[in-house]
């Protein structure tokens, strides 16, 4: 039975017809997505570019809101969400790790355009031309501000996000962005149920705190933070000089604007080297530990791929055979697969986890070394300042100060 | 007074100095990616579209229930000129029936998407409406086991969404599900 699912063929002979039956014709439609893809890069350009008109040189949010609602019907429910900007980051870490995958051009463009946009202009990709962000923009009524503990946890989780997400990529074991996307399925008016109601979830949250996901989840929001930090131009708070009027700091829905330190008398020379020794220290010794630990788990995190879990049934079987075979052994079994090309293959798929498990350990342990140095650094910062690492998505206070 | 003057200039002169390094930094990245994809040869295809090797396809019915589609993207295609036109067919029967006719409990086809026409004594022509079909696979199944393998499953492009990573394609324990380009978007076995 197994044998002859795949070699099923002309048994029986073509019949001869008599009576001048033809065959029927069939068309099979394709869509021609290389129009639509053209149109999406150039409104994925074009919007953000007059995003960045509108912040930088009109100082005003009226064009964003008409964006956002754009990118919302257009990105999120037209075109359903596929490809975006956040999962081309594994379809490109995929590309740089293995020669053998090919990646469409388009899917490059979404996934640098917004990355030069953010070195030029700041993150002008996530405030409103990312249909996610923008979603929960327009969602956004009030605002309660979290405290600062729970906002220094939570904004790690995209770092980890990331590293993780690149690690399932490059292993080519998952698409994790992908398969854990919170509103592809308000996009797609349907799907999975579980993701479903995570993602009206985080669209209540949404209603009352500033963009939870991409605050706390989105990983490339994490990633465009890094260049928007050096971003060429830069937004400002006001035109004139700062008067500490606490405005803009009410404001901010997004925790982005640093308060100024008053009164803080700056600490000695030395003590201050003694604070960056010990810091030098922390800093490797939480990089190592996220290296052993990662290593340690990554026979654990291996499971994440398809081979690997087969793996764990054959061998099962091997040891405690069993006449019902479920589908996948069934479907091993009938391609005349062995366990030892199996194991091989197993075998190089866990010393990959293994080698880029260490990698990504050690970047997560990175990540909360130097979140934890950023709480007890100390600052000697005199105005209120946008912070332009987190998510400045240049709001309505804008225009409250524009208008003086 | 002068001492200070510096302290205070100081911080300023490297901060600039840290944000051009980041630039450096930055553009130089930027620039890295481009260049070693770019130089890795990309698609100049716009999309590649998923579709299934007949070849490797177990027909086990997860296409029917991981697709995000409600009504999955996965179709039933019938290669006409592969067919054999049998009375008995393997995909339109279930095996086993007590009485070869039409009758709901003796079709294989749970949404009744499979019909069939006579041709001539003794050749039926059988016709898939892809409105009804689930791309559950059974009939495939049947076919394969017992006839000529005419029928198979195939990803409708222009249904598809296209979707980064196939959700079918996580779970088919075949690995038949791939990135095609658009040349080759369907694996049609009449042709």
């Amino acid at each position: 039975m197994l044998s002859t699912l795949t070699t099923a063929q002309n048994r029986f002979p073509k019949p001869d017809f008599e009576s001048g039956y033809q065959y029927p014709d069939h068309y099979y439609p394709v869509p021609n997505e290389t129009l639509w893809t053209a149109i999406d890069i150039l409104l994925l350009a074009g919007m953000m570019s007059v995003v960045a008109w509108a912040v930088l040189k009109q100082r005003t949010r009226k064009p964003i809101i008409w964006i956002s609602i754009l990118s919302v019907a257009y990105f999120g429910f037209f075109r359903s969400g596929c490809v975006c900007s956040i999962g081309a980051i594994q379809n490109v870490s995929l590309a740089l790790a293995d020669p053998g995958y090919v990646m469409p051009v388009s899917v490059l463009l979404f996934f640098i355009l917004p990355i030069l946009f953010a070195f030029l202009f700041g993150r002008v990709f996530c405030a409103g031309v990312c249909p996610l962000g923008a979603l929960q923009e327009l969602v956004n009524v009030k605002n309660y501000r979290l405290s600062k503990a729970l906002t220094t946890v939570l904004g790690m989780i995209p770092w980890i996000y990331l590293i993780l997400a690149i690690l399932y990529a490059v292993t080519r074991s998952s698409f994790i962005i992908c398969r854990f996307d919170p509103f592809i399925g308000i996009f797609r008016l349907g799907g999975d149920l579980s993701f479903l109601i995570f993602g009206v979830l985080l669209l209540i949250a949404a209603i009352f705190t500033g963009r939870p996901f991409c605050r706390f989840l989105c990983p490339y929001g994490a990633l465009l933070s890094l260049f928007s930090r050096v971003s060429v131009r830069k937004p400002t708070l006001t035109s004139h000089s700062c008067i500490n009027c606490e405005l803009c700091h009410n404001a901010c829905p997004v925790d982005a604007i640093m308060p100024p330190y008053g009164n803080q008398v700056k600490e000695s020379r030395a003590e201050g080297v003694r604070r960056l020794i010990k810091y030098f220290i922390i800093l490797p010794v939480m990089i190592v530990a996220g290296a052993f630990l990662m290593r340690a788990a990554s026979d654990e995190l291996s499971r994440g791929h398809k081979d690997v879990r087969l793996y764990d049934r054959v061998v099962e079987q091997e040891t405690n055979p069993q006449d019902i075979l479920s589908i996948d052994l069934e479907a091993f079994y009938g391609q005349g697969g062995t366990i030892e090309a199996l194991t091989e293959k197993v075998e190089k798929i866990q010393n990959d986890f293994k080698q880029y498990g260490t990698v990504a350990g050690a970047l997560i342990g990175l990540v909360i070394g130097i979140t934890l140095i950023g709480l007890s650094v100390k600052r000697t910062r005199k105005t209120y300042d946008i912070n332009e690492a987190n998510l400045c998505k240049l709001c309505p206070l804008l225009q409250l100060l524009s208008a003086e | 007074m002068g001492e200070k003057k510096e302290n205070k200039s100081n911080p300023i002169a490297r901060r600039r100095f840290l944000r051009i390094c980041g630039s450096v930094v930055a553009v130089g990245s930027i620039l890295a990616v481009t260049g070693v994809l770019a130089r890795k040869g990309l698609s100049t295809d716009a999309t590649h579209f998923w579709q299934i090797d007949p070849e490797k396809c177990t027909h086990c019915g997860r296409c029917e229930t991981d697709c995000v589609l409600p009504l999955s993207a996965v179709k039933c295609i019938h290669a006409s000129r592969v067919c054999g036109y049998c009375d008995l067919c393997g995909g339109f029967y279930r095996s086993n029936v007590k009485d070869l006719n039409t009758a709901a409990e003796n079709m294989m086809c749970p949404t009744g998407a499979i019909t069939r026409k006579f041709v001539e004594d003794p050749y039926f022509e059988y016709t898939i409406n892809e409105d009804l079909c689930n791309g559950c696979g059974k009939c495939v199944k049947g076919c394969n086991s017992f006839g000529n393998g005419s029928l198979y499953l195939q990803v409708k492009q222009d249904l598809c969404t296209n979707c980064n990573e196939c959700q079918i394609a996580k779970v088919c324990p075949a690995d038949a599900i791939s990135r095609v380009p658009y040349t080759m978007a369907y694996n049609l076995k009449d042709e």
